[in-house]
């Protein structure tokens, strides 16, 4: 492992200074995901600032609108055990019981888990292998090679990786923010906003900015919270990435959805929103298939297969059908 | 009382769970210094230039060892073979040639392994780059015909052509697996350390301690008797840890250099590049049967890729020799593909479990093209002689294997036509399979000294992977002196102890195993012997075979006499008696031994997601004498858990263009979690086999991972009605 220094602040304005001066700072909470990028190589900080000592922000509050506030040092477990959460908004919980292993979910902070590095086999690999995620102007290994785990929306020629939180799909669907403090202030970014597509700067998985520093995570009161569902295909039963994976929320008039959210993961460089067929899909049946697949289908016209991962397209439509109707059948 | 047959728990247990078992990596030896060992990158070409400057100066670094420095070592004879217990032929760090992706190019050594690998990443080599040749559909064109190394690489009986070219009904169908990586928990670790006398102790991860000294005794150039190895605690092996690979004699020869002792241990991706793997295959086979499904002809040929510079063979073509009756004749072969990688090697079932899933597919194919339930068609073509030497076997309770499994599995409420069984929104597959395994009958040796206090010990140069040696081995030779299991303790993994072979091939307990009964048995006869005619003769009456010994004690109960052995020794004045073991079978007998399994699998499957899930399994075993029906059971759970991930799971991805293993890590390379084994149902029908072993054992830890893979990919067939002819099943395949 590249040699660092390691050192603790129960300040938030000593961490967010400390990091916005220093390039080769990175935080640690859990370090579920950063310690494994390190013994990689895959990320080489020099001096590791753990903030898991920060104050009140591992709370898990329900808030008086229905809405959620998430502390982004809460453990993956507390979130997923959380009486409320598993209330107001089951997607949650489901997605982040799917994730992982029980030792990793009762380490990993919820912010960190929204910061996992988007990443594929090439980016992982301890041999520095061709990958502009890990050193821009390398080359993307994976577009011509194997990729099968790899994108089908969203992606460039310099980068096809996909996002690997689960829990990161749930927030997009519900239109969760995420609360950022840095050395201008806070601020408050959508989720769906939070991760980046690759572009040409696929080094860069989200929008942060030296000196931030994720706060919270606040979920809005949602109508389609209760009828919400996570359903993830992996080609094992634990501890395993997805292959294709769709939260789903809805809220239903009877047997026909008024409004529906639904997002992927596994299928592009950040949880992928299915906007056309949200459109598409009030007014239409839970019992009519058939407009329930076309509605679906309106999102991934513009899919994109790679030569491995064409077998996404579909199974990405009959994974988002699924969970639409386990989602309504909770409604 | 008999412990055989009893399923006593594990002696080691509390040792390993409470940390108290040392694990090479974990021994500690003083003034000890950690190395690391730097890879190739590019699968084919040579170092032009390796500059190590930065690396020297790097802190706590000591020496760094490329091709221009490191001593020369002598070479293994060629050509290589797996019967010699060098993993490859091609030594480390010897000249600039690269071969392979993850080749050892370097050898750091520091005060602390964190030092070491920091530094082997500030080497910077500059290649020479050719093109890597990777096995595929263009190279499989260009496979030759290898020397042999273990069987005769082609077989014939009969006139197998013929049998299919005339009969009524014929199967001919290619099915691939692929490559694997055994993965175990344990990473490779070799600590040498060398005595002012020139003696070398090499603590080291193998299942073969002596293996490890005479293949270092030859590359180092130092007779076998001034090299002492010891390995008593394994974390898993599965064949990568049977042969030598380059970083024992990279370890050994660095610690010589330096004076002191050197440890060194792989990374969990160096486990992809440094200690053999299981190469994928493509195997062609041909059934010729007749209408009501007896076999007339078999035709099995198998490809497989190989090192540029060794000719390893996986015998995938193996199992169909001696397997079933196939009335005019077998034919097998096998090729090899020259391809940039390193040397393949024995993995969990090497050659059976590989092959099993073409053949026991290809039955499948029959028993649907045919008509007759596939348990029916095996009965129907089951032989009491081995067709491939004409020998009779020793034990082959195979029918029982498949009468008894289905019984347990409930074969017979299964409808045979494809999507006629569900369960909810799943599609539910019942398939099954035959199997054989081969028995490996090896010398041994073994110690067993009864001391004045009545405890034994045992003493064997063998090897314990986590299997459970220390437990059956203390078994039997507590059941053979008649003493209680806590008065035996158990030597093994040092190679000071008497000589035994490698722990490979399912082979440990029916050949140490038998030399350590031997040992017992003398001790056993001399303390009789001394009971009816040492001082005091106080069973001077008594035949030989009016003696027994039970629970300490050598009894005479026709006169109602008794005495345990420490009286006996004190009687006597001896300290102790000592008992020698050498068990030296021939390679064959006159009779054909093997193992057999019949295994039955229940998948099932989302047809809209193309998801196989494991729901039931049920195994019936005939590896001879069960010695401990708990142990076994932990061997055959273990077993089926590794043919499952075969099944589903295993593949160890080639970059196309780079030539190189992919995802070497736990999290790239899937093997199952807890989560994808249902309950594992065990039967053991075999008999006592005295062909087999004088203690009636056959091998079984390896069996139990054959056939699994096509009992499932028959079971998914059975499900979905598509036949998948490759590993692993994927959910694209079944979408």
């Amino acid at each position: 492992m590249h040699p660092f220094t390691f050192s603790r602040t129960t300040d938030p304005a000593t961490a967010i200074a400390a990091h916005a001066q220093d390039p080769y700072l990175a935080f640690i909470a859990g370090g579920t995901d950063l310690i494994g990028l390190m013994k990689d190589h895959a990320a080489l900080p020099e001096r590791l600032l753990d903030i898991s000592g920060l104050p009140a922000m591992a709370r898990i509050e329900a808030l008086p609108d229905g809405g959620l506030r998430i502390g982004a040092l809460a453990r993956m477990s507390d979130v997923a055990a959380d009486v409320e959460v598993r209330r107001r908004f089951p997607v949650i919980a489901e997605s982040l019981l799917f994730a992982a292993s029980g030792q990793l979910r009762n380490m990993a902070s919820m912010g960190g888990n929204i910061m996992q590095r988007t990443r594929c086999t090439y980016f992982r690999d301890e041999d520095d292998l061709p990958c502009n995620k890990r050193r821009p102007g390398s080359g993307c290994a994976a577009l011509y090679g194997l990729n099968r785990l790899h994108a089908i929306f969203g992606w460039s020629d310099d980068c096809v990786a996909t996002n690997p939180s689960d829990v990161a799909v749930a927030f997009a669907a519900l239109d969760a923010n995420v609360i950022v403090q840095g050395p201008r202030g806070e601020r408050s970014i959508t989720f769906t906003e939070f991760h980046r597509l690759p572009g040409n700067t696929p080094e860069r998985d989200n929008v942060l900015e030296r000196g931030d520093l994720i706060i919270s995570i606040e979920i809005p009161p949602r109508i389609e919270g209760r009828a919400s569902y996570y359903l993830k295909l992996r080609d094992r039963q634990s501890y395993e990435f997805a292959l294709v994976s769709a939260a789903a929320a809805v809220a239903m008039d009877g047997r026909r959805i008024r409004s529906a959210r639904v997002a992927m993961g596994g299928v592009a460089h950040k949880p992928w929103r299915l906007t056309a067929a949200e459109a598409a899909l009030p007014g239409v049946s839970l019992d009519d298939i058939e407009a329930l697949k076309a509605a679906i289908a309106t999102s991934f016209i513009d899919a994109r297969p790679l030569a491995h991962n064409g077998f996404k397209v579909e199974l990405g439509q009959r994974v988002a059908l699924r969970a639409l109707q386990v989602a309504g059948g909770r409604a | 009382m008999n412990t055989i047959g009893q399923p006593v728990s594990r002696v080691d247990g509390r040792l390993k769970v409470t940390g108290g078992a040392r694990y090479t990596a974990d021994i500690p030896i003083e003034g000890v210094v950690h190395a690391a060992i730097v890879h190739s990158t590019i699968a084919n070409g040579r170092t032009v230039s390796i500059h190590t400057m930065a690396a020297e100066n790097a802190p706590g670094v000591l020496a760094v060892f490329t091709h221009r420095n490191m001593p020369r070592m002598n070479p293994t004879p060629k050509p290589w073979s797996h019967l010699h217990p060098h993993g490859q032929s091609y030594l480390p760090l010897q000249d600039e040639q690269i071969h392979y992706a993850g080749q050892p190019i370097a050898l750091v050594v520091a005060h602390t392994l964190d030092q070491a690998i920091y530094a082997g990443r500030l080497i910077k080599v500059n290649y020479e780059i050719h093109p890597a040749v990777v096995f595929g559909p263009h190279t499989t064109k260009e496979a030759v015909q290898p020397p042999r190394f273990l069987w005769p690489v082609a077989s014939l009986v009969g006139d197998a052509e013929k049998g299919i070219a005339t009969a009524a009904v014929k199967i001919e169908q290619t099915y691939t697996t692929a490559d694997r990586h055994h993965n175990p928990m344990e990473p490779h670790a070799t600590i040498a350390a060398w005595e002012p006398d020139g003696t070398l102790t090499l603590y080291d991860t193998t299942q073969h301690i002596f293996g490890t000294r005479e293949l270092v005794s030859m590359v180092l150039g130092i007779p076998q008797e001034k090299i002492n190895v010891i390995a008593q605690f394994l974390g898993g092996g599965f064949g990568c840890k049977g042969y030598v690979w380059p970083h024992t004699l990279l370890a050994a020869l660095a610690a010589k250099v330096l004076n002191r002792p050197v440890q060194v241990q792989l990374t969990r991706a160096q486990l992809y590049s440094m200690v053999g793997h299981q190469p994928a295959t493509v195997q062609t086979i041909a059934l010729g049967a007749t209408r009501d499904g007896k076999l007339t002809g078999i035709r099995h040929d198998s490809i497989s890729p190989t090192a540029v510079f060794d000719n390893y063979i996986e015998y995938a073509a193996l199992c169909p020799r001696s397997l079933w009756a196939a009335g005019e004749g077998i034919w097998t072969n096998h090729k090899i593909v020259h391809v940039n990688r390193n040397t393949p090697t024995a993995l969990r079932a090497p050659h059976e479990a590989v092959g099993h899933f073409a053949l026991e597919s290809a039955m499948d194919e029959l028993a649907y093209a045919t008509g007759i339930d596939p348990v029916e068609l095996r009965l129907l073509n089951d032989t009491e002689i081995d067709p491939d030497t004409g020998r009779p076997f020793s034990t082959r309770a195979l029918r029982k294997c498949l009468t008894e499994g289905a019984a347990r599995f409930g074969w017979n409420k299964r409808t045979p036509e494809p999507r006629s069984m569900r369960e909810g929104r799943y599609l539910v597959g019942q398939g099954m399979a035959g199997a054989i395994y081969t028995h490996w009958r090896w010398p041994a040796k073994a110690r067993v000294t009864v001391r004045a206090d009545g405890s034994a010990l045992v003493e064997a140069g063998t090897h314990d992977l986590g299997t459970g040696t220390y437990t059956v081995m203390q078994q039997v030779a507590a059941d053979t002196l008649g003493l209680p299991l806590e008065k035996v303790t158990v030597r093994i993994g040092d190679t000071r102890l008497p000589k035994s072979h490698a722990s490979i091939g399912s082979a440990t307990l029916a050949n140490a195993g038998a030399s350590i009964m031997l040992a017992a048995k003398a001790i056993r006869d001399k303390a009789i012997q001394l009971a009816m005619t040492g001082r005091d003769a106080l069973f001077a009456d008594a035949a030989r075979d009016d003696v027994i010994v039970s629970d300490g004690r050598l009894v005479f109960a026709k006169k109602n006499l008794d005495i345990t052995y420490s009286e006996l020794l004190a009687r006597n004045d001896l300290s102790s008696l000592t008992g020698d073991g050498d068990y030296d079978p021939a390679a064959e007998g006159p009779k054909a031994t093997f193992s057999f399994s019949a295994v039955f699998a229940e998948v099932h499957v989302d047809p809209e997601f193309g998801l196989v899930r494991l729901n039931r399994f049920v195994g019936a075993y005939d590896c001879g004498r069960i010695i401990n029906p708990k142990t076994a059971r932990s061997q055959a759970i273990g077993g089926i858990t590794w043919g499952i991930g075969q099944a589903l799971l295993e593949k160890s991805e080639t970059d196309p263009a780079m030539g190189r293993f992919l995802n070497r890590n736990y999290s790239g390379y899937l093997v199952p979690t807890s989560a994808d084994i249902p309950e594992l149902d065990v039967l053991f029908v075999g008999d006592f086999d005295e062909e087999a072993s004088p203690i009636g054992v056959k091998g079984l830890g390896e069996l139990t991972s054959v056939s699994v893979a096509p009992a499932i990919a028959n079971a998914v067939y059975h499900a979905t009605g598509t036949r998948i002819r490759h590993l692993p099943i994927m959910v694209e395949d079944l979408l």
